[in-house]
């Protein structure tokens, strides 16, 4: 039987994931994501799936490559000035391991800061990562994040949480 | 300095407008007072409010207000106020309940509005003649609401035109997305959407119909969903919905120019109508079906033939009926505004049109969107650059007096004209000044 993966190692791989966005290392961070790995943002508390009810964001690996093709695109206006970003990751809590798949469902806790000109976000929420594990590390089948404030009126949100 | 007619109507030339209509605070206080004090501003949807007891708040010109249904056949608007101290009474966004019950002093009144109960009695009020059932202990009435076909507008001036009269040629854009129902009928799902501008509620509105930007501004998302779809195609795959929405926003300026653009009595307007970004979207077989044993072939095909882009109810309404979307305007500020955007579900039709709304909105409207953001900016570096002072005009000069009539009783151009923006600023002077807008 597989082993449950060290806490340590999962808190590493998301300080890891979360340190490639605020390094802007957008191959390496797309890289993270199974083929059919899944970005999602909900709207509201508790949303219970991402077709029926609108989101923040919802990406699939065909979004991802829009979105990672728009950053370094000349004439995206509102990415000029640059946006930059740091992440706090926090709480790292093991919610459960699957032997047979070795699949990890990772909750975990975040404080990000989006910068752009002379204009600060705070966000935070809850994040949970489902996560494959691949040799010694883990690819993302999803990382659904949960801002505390995903309901409020919110300006535009242009790095990933 | 007073802000008289004479003064109000030099801000607006027929080929350009003062840069202060964006930028003045005073101007802004004025037109929430003329403007959305005496058109008719979209309020929400009768399906939000499905049964008796159940309430929606919102804002009419920055107040708070209150839809709160009655009966079956019966619902009211009030202002979101206390007759007793003023506090609002309903802070939930939406819910039900038997009774409205303010929090402060337990004053509570019944769906009606009617006043049931003041804490400690009537007796308090008995020198002045008044008990619980004198008129101004009850929940006040916003002075009009009316409804186009289950879409509430109110206004604050009693004696606004009938709304059916001044909506004029943009209903037929509510119809429409009414028709696209196999059972006539719409109900608001999905979720709403909520967008902090920091920007004036103008350039939201002209933006709307503004066929010049969605190649530049949009260029980055568009393109690389471009590039994307041309090496799903050339494996040999159909374009996934997410490409069929993100791609024809790069669309060439000549496709812009043909979708053309049509302005109506009152500041409204809508773009396309032939066609729009949205005409190339793969059908829904399962849809298309139920939509034929509703209505037969041949309404069924005029349904979907209709195409318009977007559609402006001059001031707070703007709808994508080919998509079941609406985005409703909330200014807060001279340079702060919000924008809601709402998906409907159409009636009777399978959960995929819901699905491809929501989904359009998601990549469109939210506030972490790959097409808004460029969008906001724009908005944003309007709002600075016209605090500049070396020009006091700002031009609505593109192929002006280039307009023909059009069928509808309106003007129709092509889609780079400034028509739009010239017709939204005609309406923008008569609110503002003493010759307030008719419904002709």
């Amino acid at each position: 039987m597989a082993m449950a993966p060290a806490l340590q190692d999962l808190e590493q791989f998301l300080f890891h994931e979360a340190r490639l966005i605020d390094e802007k290392r957008w191959d390496e961070w797309g890289a993270l994501f199974t083929e059919d790995g899944e970005y999602w943002v909900p709207a509201t508390r508790g949303q219970p799936d991402a077709k029926n009810h609108v989101s923040l964001m919802y990406e699939t690996a065909l979004l991802r490559d829009v979105r990672l093709k728009r950053y370094p695109h000349p004439n995206a206006m509102s990415l000029q000035p640059v946006p930059y970003s740091v992440h706090v990751i926090s709480n790292v809590m093991l919610d459960s391991f699957d032997a047979a798949t070795r699949i990890s469902v990772v909750n975990s806790r975040f404080i990000m800061l989006e910068y752009r000109r002379n204009e600060q976000q705070t966000y935070g929420g809850a994040t949970t990562h489902v996560l494959e594990t691949e040799g010694e590390s883990f690819r993302i089948r999803m990382k659904k994040v949960e801002l505390v404030n995903c309901d409020a009126v919110l300006p535009s949100i242009q790095i990933y949480f | 300095m007073t802000w008289s007619s004479e003064r109000l109507s030099s801000l607006v030339r027929h080929d350009a407008v003062d840069r202060q209509v964006y930028t003045d605070p005073e101007l802004f206080a004025l037109e929430m007072e003329r403007i959305w004090g005496r058109a008719w501003v979209y309020i929400g949807h009768e399906s939000q409010i499905p049964e008796p007891g159940s309430f929606f708040t919102t804002e009419l010109a920055r107040q708070p207000v209150l839809l709160v249904r009655q009966d079956k056949d019966t619902y009211h608007l009030f202002f979101n106020r206390c007759a007793h101290k003023g506090a609002k009474v309903v802070e939930l966004e939406s819910g039900r309940a038997p009774m409205l019950r303010c929090g402060y002093h337990g004053w509570t009144y019944r769906t009606d509005g009617v006043c049931h109960h003041i804490t400690g009695g009537d007796a308090a009020y008995r020198a002045l003649g008044l008990d619980k059932g004198s008129p101004c202990m009850n929940l006040s009435t916003v002075p009009r609401a009316e409804s186009y076909r289950g879409f509430v507008f109110a206004s604050l001036t009693p004696d606004a035109p009938d709304l059916a009269t001044w909506l004029g040629p943009t209903a037929a854009s509510i119809d429409n997305m009414i028709d696209r129902s196999p059972e006539g009928r719409l109900e608001v799902a999905g979720g709403a959407l909520r967008y902090h501008h920091d920007s004036n509620w103008k350039f939201f509105m002209e933006n709307l119909n503004d066929m010049m930007h969605a190649m530049i501004a949009h260029e980055s998302s568009a393109h690389a969903a471009r590039q994307l779809g041309k090496k799903m195609l050339a494996r040999g795959g159909a374009l996934p919905p997410e490409i069929q929405i993100l791609a024809p926003f790069a669309e060439d300026p000549d496709f812009f120019e043909k979708m053309g653009v049509h302005a109506f009595a009152n500041g409204h307007s809508y773009s396309g109508g032939k066609t729009s970004i949205h005409a190339s979207y793969s059908g829904i077989p399962e849809y298309e079906a139920a939509l034929e044993r509703a209505h037969g072939k041949e309404r069924m095909d005029e349904i979907l033939s209709l195409n318009r882009h977007n559609t402006v109810v001059y001031p707070s309404f703007t709808c994508k009926g080919a998509i079941q979307t609406i985005r409703v305007v909330k200014p807060v500020a001279v340079d702060e505004t919000i924008i809601e955007s709402w998906t409907f579900r159409l009636v009777g039709a399978p959960d995929e049109l819901l699905q491809r709304s929501i989904l359009y909105c998601n990549l469109i409207n939210s506030s972490a969107n790959l097409v808004g953001p460029d969008d906001r900016e724009a908005y944003h570096r309007l709002q600075q650059g016209l605090q500049a002072q070396g020009e006091r005009w700002v031009s609505n000069a593109r192929y002006v007096d280039a307009e023909e009539p059009n069928e509808e009783g309106g003007r129709s151009a092509t889609g780079s004209s400034d028509m739009v923006f010239r017709n939204q600023f005609e309406a923008w002077r008569r609110y503002m000044t003493a010759d307030t807008a008719s419904g002709g």
